[in-house]
This record gives C-alpha cells, structure tokens and sequence, in this order.
C-alpha cells in the first residue's frame, strides 16, 4: 500500500489512480459517517460521494502539515450538516410523510444466529430500534462527537482536529452525548439525579 | 470548578479509557466518597455497553464494489472536474460576474422564457393514447425521454413486488415451501440487485429522490432473498418478510402506482 506522502503528493498532481487509493481506502469511514449522520442510505452515498468529489475538487486547500483522514472527516461532517440544513429547510411533499414512516425502520440485515432464533432476533432489533431513536436526540455535533470516538475509534485529540473544536469540547459533548443517550436507553430506575 | 463538576468532566475520558494516570486516580478517589457520581458513572458505563451492541447498516459487499464506479461516473458527468487543471478554478468558483455579463444572462433568459411560453401556448395537443399503451412504447414528445428513469424504476417496482408478494403470502402452515419456487425467486431477485446500482445513478433529479430510496430499500430486501441459503429456511424467509412489512415496501410502491411522479408532472404540466 501507498503510504499517506506519496499518496498526498499523488492528489496534489492529480493523479487519478491516487484519487482512487483514497476512496477505496476511505470509503467506508465515509459513508458510515455520513450514514450515521443523515439517517438513509441514498443520502449517505449522495453525501459520501459530494465529499469525495470535493477533496478531488479542491485537494490543494489541504494543509499538508494535516492527516488526510482528519481532514476527510471534517469534509464529511461538514457536508453532513449542509445536508441536514438543506433538508430541514426543503418541506417535504405530503405522500412523503407516509414514506418516511417507512424510511424510518431501517433494520440492519441480521447475524447468522438471529437467522434461527426469531425471539432472539426481535429482541436485538427491538435494541437496535431504541439506539437509533436514541441518537436521533443528540445534537449534530454531539452526534458527530460520539460517532468518531465510539464507531471510528478516534482518540479525542483527533476528533478535536478534525472537528476544529478543542478537546475540553470534545469532553464536553461526549459526555453530553453518552448522557442523553443515557437518558433514552437505561430504565428510570438507572437514572441520575446530579444537576 | 467542584469535584463533582471536574469528576464529570473526566467521565467521558474514563469511559473510553483515555484519561491520564492522575486523572483515573482522581476519579476513583472522588467515586469512592460521592453517591451520585459513582452511580453517574455506573449508568454511563451501562449506556457505553448497550452501544457496544449498535452495528451499523452495512449495505453488502455488492454496494462497496460498485461504489467507485458510481463515483467515476459521476465524476465524468461533472466536465468541470475531470481534468485536474481545474483546481485552480476552484479556488473561486462563485467569481462574480461583471455588469455586461448579467445583462446578457438576463436578456438570454428573457429569451427563453418567451420562447417556452410560445411552445407552451401554441403545442397541439398531445394523443391521448399516451395512458392506453405502455409507456416506453409511446413516443410522446418532451415526456418519455425525461421520465425514462422514472419509467424504470415502476417497471423494477413492479417486478420486484411480484417476488416480495410470493414470499410475503407464503403460509407455512397452508403449503410446502417449494410452493414459493425459492430458486426463481433468487434468480429474479439476482437480476433486480443487479440493476440496482444504474438504476439509482439514473434516478438522480431531486424530483426521484423517494424513487431512489425505494429502489435502495429494495435492493436490500432483494439482496436478503438472493442470499436465502436454502429453500426451507424458514426463520430467514420469516425475516424477509419482516423487513418488507417495516420499511412499508407496499405502501411505497402503491404511492409510486398512484400518479406520476414529480418529474413526470413536471414535463407534462405544459400539456
């Protein structure tokens, strides 16, 4: 494999088969992101797709003293709330409320033991379902927070580069995040009272 | 900044083990004499485990393989970017226009729109033929070559509720699975994930976006039915159809059925 120089002296040119490397390496990280973040799988490749075609675009406002995957992921959060701004900001046709129900329930395709145990299987979709509505009640940037420290593995210093937040902020809406999530996921009984 | 202020703040840290030596030792000195932290700190760590459980929607190995293709293609379709030399035009993309340049945009605009209207106005009507005979086959000007998509995207609707209705009224208890023909299923199922991929990239006007969804939320369905390993496997039938009764697979296509869509109504407005 390339290594991150070459790689970059190799966009910088604007050498196709490096853009290439990039997004076969990348993808994923990408897309699961944007996932994450708008919500349905069109849009996430929509939005996956506009942050490759923007670093393509625009390669040589990339600071080279950065890393490429801090950078790409604040392309990709970048491009995630102009994506929800838009949204919010385009009202919906009324059949689209009745599709949206649909849209909503998105199940994730099941394991082999889920396959032969429908009790078992109803039981981590139920989970599924109630993480998912969890994380519809942290904010974007909270969200984006947890996504990379928790899925992406991201220490919190590089999610502090790649947001260009500082790390007592990135503290602070992780720990807000896994709170509210917290509030949606635990019975009340577990809750705690420490205002 | 109190303890249990300081405490919180260090929480996050802890729970995905990033604090310093001296910041664990402070945090479990302040757990050890504070009720309500520790038991903060107990729920935060809970709340961690159940997310350890959260897998996120892998869209197969089918979709990763076409990705850069998609990619490419629509690189290509943006002339502007596929030569690299346009990165210096990039820099500013927005550069304003001078003053003689917006008085000719305008007046080629005028242009247009009187030239729309007077085709508008003075177009003869179009053969109602158009509803009776199978769309693709009508060579109504100005419609079929703007909705070919959409045309597309109904008749994949079409096909794949053929197979989603086999599985869906499939009753175990009244006949013998291979009542459902699975092989065929599979195949047919194949062929649609196969078309999957163009058909979406072909749906691209924002007009076509719940189209888009629909034939993405199909192909996953489709993709579970392909990957059925067996005829008998009942409990993964069971699931299938279970992911057709969430997403509302029916609903969607019968809205799809209904009328034209937003960009058929839009070429056909004029008429």
């Amino acid at each position: 494999m390339t290594d991150e120089h070459e790689l970059i002296a190799g966009l910088a040119r604007g050498d196709r088969a490096a853009f290439r490397e990039l997004v076969e390496t990348h993808k994923k990280k990408v897309y699961f992101l944007a996932l994450d973040m708008v919500g349905n799988p069109v849009d996430a490749e929509d939005v996956s797709q506009e942050v490759f075609l923007k670093v393509f675009r625009s390669f040589d406002t990339f600071h080279r003293e950065a890393r490429l995957g801090s950078w790409l992921y604040r392309i990709t959060y970048n491009a995630c709330i102009d994506h929800l701004r838009k949204r919010a900001s385009t009202p919906e046709p009324m059949e689209d409320e009745a599709l949206e129900a649909g849209f909503r329930s998105h199940p994730q395709v099941s394991g082999p033991r889920e396959a032969t145990d429908p009790a078992l299987a109803a039981e981590h979709a139920q989970l599924r379902e109630r993480i998912e509505r969890a994380l519809e009640t942290v904010s974007p940037q909270e969200k984006a927070v947890f996504l990379l420290r928790h899925h992406e593995d991201l220490a919190l210093g590089d999610i502090a580069e790649a947001m260009g937040l500082s790390i007592g902020s990135v503290k602070s809406y992780l720990f807000r995040a896994v709170r509210k999530l917290r509030k949606e996921l635990l019975p009340a009984g577990m809750e705690v009272s420490h205002e | 900044m109190n303890e249990c202020a300081k405490c919180r703040d260090q929480i996050a840290e802890a729970l995905y083990g990033e604090p310093t030596p001296e910041e664990r030792a402070f945090l479990e000195a302040h757990l050890r004499v504070c009720p309500a932290c520790a038991s903060e700190y107990e729920a935060m760590t809970e709340t961690r485990r159940i997310l350890d459980s959260r897998e996120r929607k892998d869209p197969g190995p089918d979709f990763w393989e076409g990705y850069w293709d998609r990619l490419e293609r629509r690189l290509e379709a943006e002339p502007a970017l596929a030569p690299l030399p346009v990165r210096k035009r990039a820099r500013r993309p927005f550069t304003p226009l001078p003053a003689w340049g917006l008085q000719f945009a305008a007046a080629a605009a005028l242009l247009v729109v009187g030239i729309l209207i007077g085709r508008t106005l003075l177009r003869p009507p179009a053969p109602r033929i158009a509803q009776a005979t199978p769309p693709a086959a009508v060579p109504v000007p100005g419609v079929e070559q703007a909705s070919a998509p959409v045309l597309r995207a109904r008749d994949y609707f079409e096909r794949s509720k053929l197979i989603l209705l086999g599985l869906v009224n499939y009753d175990p208890g009244a006949s013998d699975v291979y009542g459902l023909n699975m092989p065929r299923q599979k195949r047919l199922s194949r062929e649609l994930v196969n078309e999957a991929g163009s058909l979406k990239s072909d749906l691209k006007a924002p007009a076509d976006k719940r189209l888009r969804e629909l034939v993405a939320d199909l192909e996953t369905i489709l993709v579970q039915i392909a990957n059925l390993e067996s005829a008998n496997d009942l409990a993964a039938v069971e699931m299938v159809k279970k992911g057709v009764e969430e997403k509302g697979i029916f609903l969607k296509i019968n809205l799809t059925e209904m009328g034209p869509s937003p960009k058929a109504r839009t070429d056909k407005s004029p008429m």
